[in-house]
């Protein structure tokens, strides 16, 4: 679990060598805005405002242009400092009572004023004094709340997590109103400076686990974090495993299902896409549907679910198998039309079989970058020339034809894309096997994959749990959704310090009987 | 301690019952088939009973010595020098039984799947998968014979629901018609089997609950004993005295499999379902071999001599036997006698002498606390 730790290169930050940036403010204005000019050289959408305290005091005003809000900065700072009923020159501190505003902050350095301004929070510096006050005007265009469309649901809110970190956590916040609901922050990216935020219920979640996140995240050293997919891959456990070991969700409901089970929400600024961790296999498997619709309709889903997960990785290596080593498996009549309709292909079945699944893998991928509108179009060339011509041509079989769009719409039933994906990839490695070795080799594919999960971890939780090691208190929510008075405990391997989550005994019964 | 993983007693089980009865089930039913005919079914009762002794004194012994396996303990009993022959003699052993078991598989599906495909490529592909999960420790052996074992135990019930119009329950009548010689003539193969129940010794040290060690060793050569006598009355009822002609009459029961006309000929799909319990006996007997050699070296880790065992027992397997006759003669006359030698008997005789030895020792000095 703990990596050794490389020695790595010594850490460099270009900015910081550009002088004096931790040094405190001046008590001359002039020479304070000297310096702020000579670090924001070059950056002209940084605006300095010179102005007057009731005609008497220097004074000067530093924001970005876009970040911050002007009309405040007008009507709640520049109006009554300037107007005439100050009638004498006044400290930072009265400055401050005149300001009307709720959130000001004293900063002291220069760096202090950078992390501000680059916040959108504009500094005022007046002369005489070698404090300045951060104001809390930060306010950007940022995208309204809509629902996700990678998650979409039947039944459940319609709202998705957006680019603006304040935002998410408000939205976190509003599910969880508990004060234990508890978050650390931390900036990561040498030029960025993202910031990220690791959000937790204290008393559920496992102090262990909140260290373990907290180091691997201190750890990163990056110049930027553009998305939580970084991050993602710099604190997972097994690199080279092609399946996703934390998940990413962009529903606020979802992620505070995940925080009362006792796992850890890691938020990163600039993208709608939390990362949960830790995680097991059979999380990916559950949809948020799934919590809201009736139980046994859930239970059935997810059941079929895994059952499909079986047939998108299995099904075109079964096919392959059975045609070409062991047709007597097949019943008669249908190995007689198997037959015929493969007379005119050329290909063996493993080639017919791989060429299919790749020609398919390039339909979706086209239909998904396209835009919408051209989407279709890929649907209909695909349909048209795979489904049809392809056949008529001889190229490939129908059956062939069969299993590839019953696999594609298998893959599609996984509720996340980050696991759909992995399962799909490791769909061709067992079609190789099983057309060298038959349903030999697809067993010892089948071998290879469970022990590769069984290796797997996802920060301490082993991958495969509850099924292998079996916890038979959570088998409750991994192959059924078992109905909500059912589920008394929270997952033992996260919420384990806080077992229960509910009074038990609550199935619903008429009184008196 | 060589691994750091830590098992339940549950997933111990789990090991064990794949590791007797994976291969049991394709050599016994023939053998006991020769010796006792319609009686069979009593056969593997009888076995059992050596099944059950062995777990009982290793159990012991794990109890006196609770940390370490029986290559390490022995010293503690018959001294250093002794003790270092005796790990060598297990160590080829358990090097011998890998060899034995490879080979049996390739016979196996070589026979009845690919009858083309080169032996090393059979052995040399399954050996690397378990090099594989060896590599991941005990508790990725444990995980993984949980997913297994439920998918590869599940064939019996389906195969005698399925099976139930052919049943003929009267080819198991009359019962005992030669008295008991012949059960106990035939039970000396099972009971070879269930010796090797002897594993545990090497997982017992690793058990997070160990008061439920015994508990589940007995549960899984129960079920061992269950399921064999199950399937030998399924080929009895089948095939009545014809049972002891077939090779693999069990596989063969699966030909009769027919339902609507659309689910026949399924021996391919269950010769899948097995390789996955055969997968887990060679891991394990694997497993005891590098682990064993490890701890018979002192060595800190037993990851880096993995893949060169594996190349050594693929070699075992090449060499041992030339064909399935030969190999079922060695099941059928040295192997009831060879392998309870080892893994019963000698046991047996370290847990007398160390019952002796605590025994002068409490009489000499007061009783000491073990190394609990």
């Amino acid at each position: 679990m703990f990596r050794i730790l490389k020695k790595r290169p010594q850490k460099q930050h270009p900015i910081e060598e550009m002088s004096n940036r931790n040094l405190p403010l001046s008590t001359e204005l002039d020479k304070n805005l000297q310096i702020l000019k000579s670090i924001y050289k070059g950056c002209i959408d940084v605006i300095y405002h010179p102005f007057l305290i009731a005609g008497k005091t220097k004074a000067l005003l530093v924001y970005i242009d876009g970040l911050s809000d002007t009309e405040q900065i007008d009507s709640s700072v520049l109006a009554p400092l300037m107007s005439k009923t100050i009638d004498k020159s006044i400290n930072l501190q009265e400055t401050c009572e005149n300001i009307q505003l709720s959130n000001i902050r004293v900063v002291k350095t220069y760096d202090d004023c950078i992390k501000n301004i680059s916040n959108g929070n504009p500094i005022l510096l007046m002369e005489h004094e070698e404090q300045g006050a951060a104001l809390g005007l930060a306010k950007w265009d940022k995208r309204s709340i809509k629902e996700p469309d990678s998650e979409s649901v039947i039944r459940g809110p319609r709202e998705g997590f957006v680019e603006t970190l304040g935002v998410n956590i408000s939205m976190l916040r509003r599910k969880i109103r508990s004060p234990n609901l508890k978050m650390i922050k931390m900036n990561i990216g040498s030029y960025s400076d993202t910031s990220i935020i690791i959000a937790y219920i204290e008393g559920i979640a496992n102090q262990s686990l909140i260290d373990e996140v907290q180091n691997r995240l201190q750890k990163v050293e990056i110049d930027s974090v553009l998305e939580s997919g970084y991050i993602e891959e710099l604190i997972e456990d097994n690199v080279f495993s092609p399946f996703p070991q934390l998940l990413d969700t962009e529903r606020p409901d979802v992620a505070s299902a995940n925080l009362l089970e006792g796992r850890v929400v890691i938020l990163v600024d600039g993208t709608p896409f939390v990362l949960i961790a830790p995680v097991s296999f059979f999380s990916f498997f559950q949809a948020p549907d799934d919590y809201y619709q009736r139980y046994l309709i859930s239970s059935v889903i997810r059941i079929m679910r895994l059952f499909f997960m079986l047939i998108s990785v299995f099904l075109p290596s079964l096919y392959v198998a059975v045609s070409s080593f062991h047709q007597e498996m097949v019943p008669t009549t249908l190995i007689l039309s198997m037959a015929s309709l493969r007379e005119s292909v050329p290909f063996t079945a493993l080639i017919e079989a791989v060429i299919m699944e790749i020609v398919f893998e390039a339909l979706r991928e086209a239909g998904l970058r396209l835009p919408k509108q051209v989407g279709a179009a890929v649907s209909i060339v695909g349909a048209l020339v795979i489904g049809q011509a392809a056949v008529q041509a001889g190229l490939v079989s129908p059956l062939m034809v069969i299993v590839v769009a019953i696999t594609g719409i298998a893959s599609f039933m996984i509720p996340r894309y980050s696991e759909g994906i992995a399962l799909r990839l490791i769909r061709f490695p067992i079609m190789m096997l099983a057309g060298t070795m038959g349903l030999y080799g697809l067993a010892l594919g089948f071998i290879a994959i469970v022990i590769h999960l069984c290796k797997l971890r996802s920060f301490g939780v082993p991958y495969l749990s509850p099924i292998a090691p079996t916890i038979g208190r959570d088998m409750k929510d991994a192959f059924i959704r078992s109905p909500w008075w059912m589920l008394n405990t929270r997952q033992h391997l996260t919420g384990r310090i806080n077992k229960y989550r509910q009074a038990p005994n609550q199935q619903p019964k008429p009184k008196n009987r | 301690m060589h691994d750091k993983g830590r098992i339940t007693a549950y997933q111990m089980a789990l090991m064990i019952y794949p590791t007797i009865y994976a291969t049991a089930v394709l050599m016994v039913p023939e053998i006991t088939g020769q010796y006792v005919g319609r009686d069979s079914w009593a056969a593997p009762i009888l076995g059992s009973l050596n099944g059950f002794f062995t777990a009982y004194v290793l159990y012991k012994l794990h109890k006196m010595y609770p940390n370490e396996s029986l290559i390490q303990y022995s010293k503690h009993i018959i001294g250093p020098f002794l003790s270092k022959i005796l790990g060598l003699s297990y160590l080829f052993f358990f090097l011998f039984m890998c060899g034995f078991i490879l080979k049996e598989y390739y016979f196996f599906i070589g026979i009845s799947l690919l009858p083309k495909t080169p032996m090393i490529a059979i052995i040399g592909s399954v050996v690397i998968m378990a090099s594989l999960a060896i590599t991941g420790g005990v508790e990725v052996l444990g995980r993984a014979s949980q997913l297994f074992i439920p998918i590869f135990i599940l064939p019996i019930p389906i195969f005698t629901i399925m099976l139930l119009k052919d049943f003929d329950p009267k080819n198991v009548l009359p019962i005992l018609e030669h008295g008991l010689l012949p059960v106990l003539q035939g039970a000396a193969a099972p009971q070879a089997w269930f010796s090797e129940v002897f594993l545990i010794s090497m997982f017992l040290p690793f058990l997070k609950d160990p008061e439920k060690g015994l508990k589940w060793s007995f549960i899984s050569v129960f079920a061992v004993m269950l399921s064999l006598v199950s399937l030998n009355l399924l080929t009895i009822f089948l095939f009545g005295e014809m049972t002891a002609s077939y090779t693999f009459p069990v596989f063969k029961a699966v030909r009769f499999i027919s339902l609507s006309d659309f689910f026949e000929h399924l021996e391919a799909g269950i010769i899948t379902i097995w390789i996955l319990g055969a997968y887990i006996k060679i891991t394990v007997f694997y497993y005891a071999l590098v682990l064993g050699n490890a701890q018979w070296l002192n060595l800190s880790d037993f990851k880096p001599i993995v893949l060169p065992f594996g190349l050594l027992i693929s070699l075992f397997a090449i060499w041992e036997f030339a064909n399935l006759q030969e190999q079922f003669e060695f099941s059928k006359f040295i192997f009831p006698f060879y392998v309870p030698f080892m893994l019963t008997v000698l046991p047996t005789i370290l847990l007398i002498i160390a019952k002796i030895r605590t025994r002068n020792t409490m009489k000499k000095e007061p009783p000491r606390i073990s190394n609990y």
